[in-house]
């Protein structure tokens, strides 16, 4: 963006510098028409003159003597013409000769006229569009908001791929479709009021969506163990995609920055793709914390814990403060970053906190999923063995006190985290779902992305070895973070 | 040698030698506006040459011919006259060409030149910075 703006601002100086040089040049053709239309109107006296010149063998006159003085003379010789030719060159001839000359003259004359009000014109348009593109331009002083210019191209695709929110307990279209609207709209003009309408807007949206999310929360939690049991992890991205859509509509601000999330959102629409995607992620984020599962927002808690305790696994901690960073950052690194730690979908959550990556690189897969359900510690998710469901209970039980002490920011997103964990260990329920994987597992994986993974990890490993520790069985995972739970499952094995 | 005595040494030398060039550089510059202002003259010379030339063909052998040389007008013939016409515009077109080539190796050179004043002035500042760092 603020690249973006740069650019803007040169061109804006860029443009009006053209402008002015474009001006001058047709200036200095209009000058020079100037003298071309003088010397054109002398030779067409001359041209008179010569006609009437040799109707009379002489004619009286006035001569000048000096510069003050006439005597009377005579003017002889009315048909013999003495010609400049140019360069010195003169030539004696007789006045219809003469008036030859003149003629072929004024055809150079016109020759030379045509071409300067061709250049003319021509400058005179780029002028005007050097004007035109000054103007909008200025006007799009601040396209950090909107992006007007680019705004009516991504409008025009945008609404093509407006996002609506698929997901089932996803905020109200309404929202996506007013944000869409608004945001077209905003597109649309291309004054710079827009610019700080959309300011104002984005935060009315805000504090709208912020209370849609809080509803829409408590619903999702409630139908999100329904919902995910019912979805398809691969459809995730899909998901993700109408989580995107519903976050850009809906606020995103589940404890991550509003603004940044926000701007992006009309940037989502209106810049190129590639913003979108950033914007998309941010959502995601939201998204994930619209969701009932997870709530991003959460401080920073030491660890992840996938809690199950009736509600999906939590993830807890500071994956939400990375988003938050990340989709901080987002806005200015750009996509990849946020990629890597962004949690904007919930496929972003398996992405990220595999904890439960055993030594290979399994996606989570939401405890919707049939396989995480196995693993997954959620009660929803009981298809699992008893004896493992007691087990992941047990563990969720330690999480979910861990989570209770949390906001329920930090359930939401647990829940997710516990689906995304235990779909990593499908086949051996146990092994597969010690499964509170979530905890640090995301750590690990997130660590080289995460900046904030490294702090997060110490405390995480400490309150892992309180709580149940994860899955051995990813050794990517700190070893350290699966001592409780190690214990456990070893104990049942 | 001391430190500092090196780099006011260096500095100077870059320096000295920044001046040598710019002083190429500034004849770089104003050679080519020379050469461009003459290379004006010469296409005017060439448009009203081209107009004569036309002018004497429209002309008949009647017309008597005359060429101002000082405050003399001398007859002329009106062959030798178209002749001397062709001949002149053709003596302006390659000085027109001359002075075009001349023009771009005036350029080529003064980019030669800015390249070099350029890695000088880089240098020089280079041992400005070391001097303030060591200093």
């Amino acid at each position: 963006m603020a690249e973006k703006g740069n650019m803007n601002v040169e061109h804006v100086d860029g443009v009006a510098r053209l402008r002015e040089e474009h001006e001058k040049v047709v200036k200095d053709c209009e000058s020079r028409i100037q003298h071309w239309k003088k010397v054109s109107g002398d030779y067409e006296a001359l041209n008179d003159r010569l006609e009437t010149l040799p109707e009379q063998l002489s004619y009286d006159i006035m001569v000048p003597f000096g510069p003050l003085a006439f005597m009377p003379g005579k003017l002889v010789h009315t048909n013999e013409v003495t010609a400049l030719l140019g360069d010195n060159w003169f030539a004696k001839c007789s006045a219809k000769q003469a008036q030859k000359l003149v003629s072929h003259r004024m055809k150079y004359v016109k020759k030379e006229l045509d071409d300067l009000s061709k250049t003319m014109k021509n400058f005179e348009a780029r002028v005007s569009l050097a004007k035109n593109l000054e103007s909008m331009s200025a006007s799009k002083g601040d396209y950090v908001d909107i992006r007007e210019d680019a705004g009516n191209n991504e409008a025009a695709l945008t609404k093509g791929k407006q996002r609506i929110a698929h997901k089932p307990n996803s905020k109200p279209k309404l929202d996506a479709v007013l944000d869409l609207k608004e945001e077209e709209e905003e597109e649309n003009d291309e004054g710079s009021r827009k610019s700080v309408l959309t300011e104002e807007e984005l935060w009315a949206r805000l504090d709208e969506l912020e209370k849609l999310e809080e509803l829409q929360d408590e619903q999702d939690r409630l139908s999100d163990n329904a919902e995910m049991n019912g979805e398809d992890t691969s459809s995730s991205s899909s998901e993700e995609e109408e989580k995107e859509k519903d976050g850009q509509a809906e606020t995103r601000v589940n404890g991550l920055s509003l603004k940044p999330s926000w701007s992006s959102a009309p940037h989502s629409k209106v810049p190129p793709s590639v913003d979108g995607k950033e914007d998309e992620d941010d959502d995601d984020e939201d998204e994930g914390d619209c969701l009932p599962t997870i709530f991003f927002s959460h401080t920073v808690e030491p660890k992840k814990v996938r809690i199950n305790t009736g509600k999906n696994t939590m993830l807890k901690f500071s994956e939400r403060k990375e988003q938050k960073e990340h989709s901080k950052r987002k806005k200015k690194n750009g996509h990849s970053h946020h990629e890597l730690h962004k949690i904007t979908t919930p496929a972003d959550i398996y992405r990220l906190f595999v904890d439960v990556k055993n030594g290979e690189p399994i996606p989570r897969k939401s405890i919707l999923k049939s396989r995480s359900r196995e693993n997954s510690v959620c009660s929803d998710t009981s298809e699992s063995s008893a004896a493992d469901f007691d087990e992941r209970r047990m563990i969720g039980r330690s999480f979910s006190h861990d989570e209770a002490t949390h906001s329920d920011t930090s359930d939401g997103i647990t829940e997710e985290d516990s689906p995304t964990a235990v779909p990593l260990h499908p086949s051996s329920k146990f092994e597969a779902f010690s499964g509170t994987v979530v905890e640090k597992d995301p750590m690990p994986l997130a660590v080289p992305h995460l900046t904030i993974a490294p702090p997060a990890l110490p405390t995480i490993l400490e309150r892992k070895q309180e709580e149940v520790a994860p899955d051995p069985p990813p050794p990517q995972e700190p070893p350290k973070r699966v001592s409780k739970f190690k214990a456990a499952r070893l104990q049942q094995k | 040698m001391p430190l500092k005595q090196r780099i006011y040494k260096g500095q100077q030398d870059p320096s000295s030698v920044q001046r040598g060039q710019k002083g190429e550089m500034s004849l770089y510059l104003k050679t080519p506006n020379k050469s461009m202002s003459a290379r004006q003259k010469l296409e005017t010379q060439l448009t009203e040459n081209n107009i004569v030339k036309e002018e004497l063909d429209l002309l008949e052998s009647a017309n008597i011919v005359y060429k101002l040389i000082g405050p003399v007008l001398v007859k002329q013939d009106l062959d030798e006259a178209k002749a001397t016409v062709t001949k002149r515009l053709e003596y302006i077109n390659g000085e027109i060409q001359r002075y075009e080539t001349l023009l771009k190796e005036m350029e080529k050179k003064s980019d030669q030149h800015r390249e070099v004043l350029s890695s000088l002035q880089q240098e020089f500042q280079k041992a400005q910075g070391m001097a303030v760092g060591k200093v």
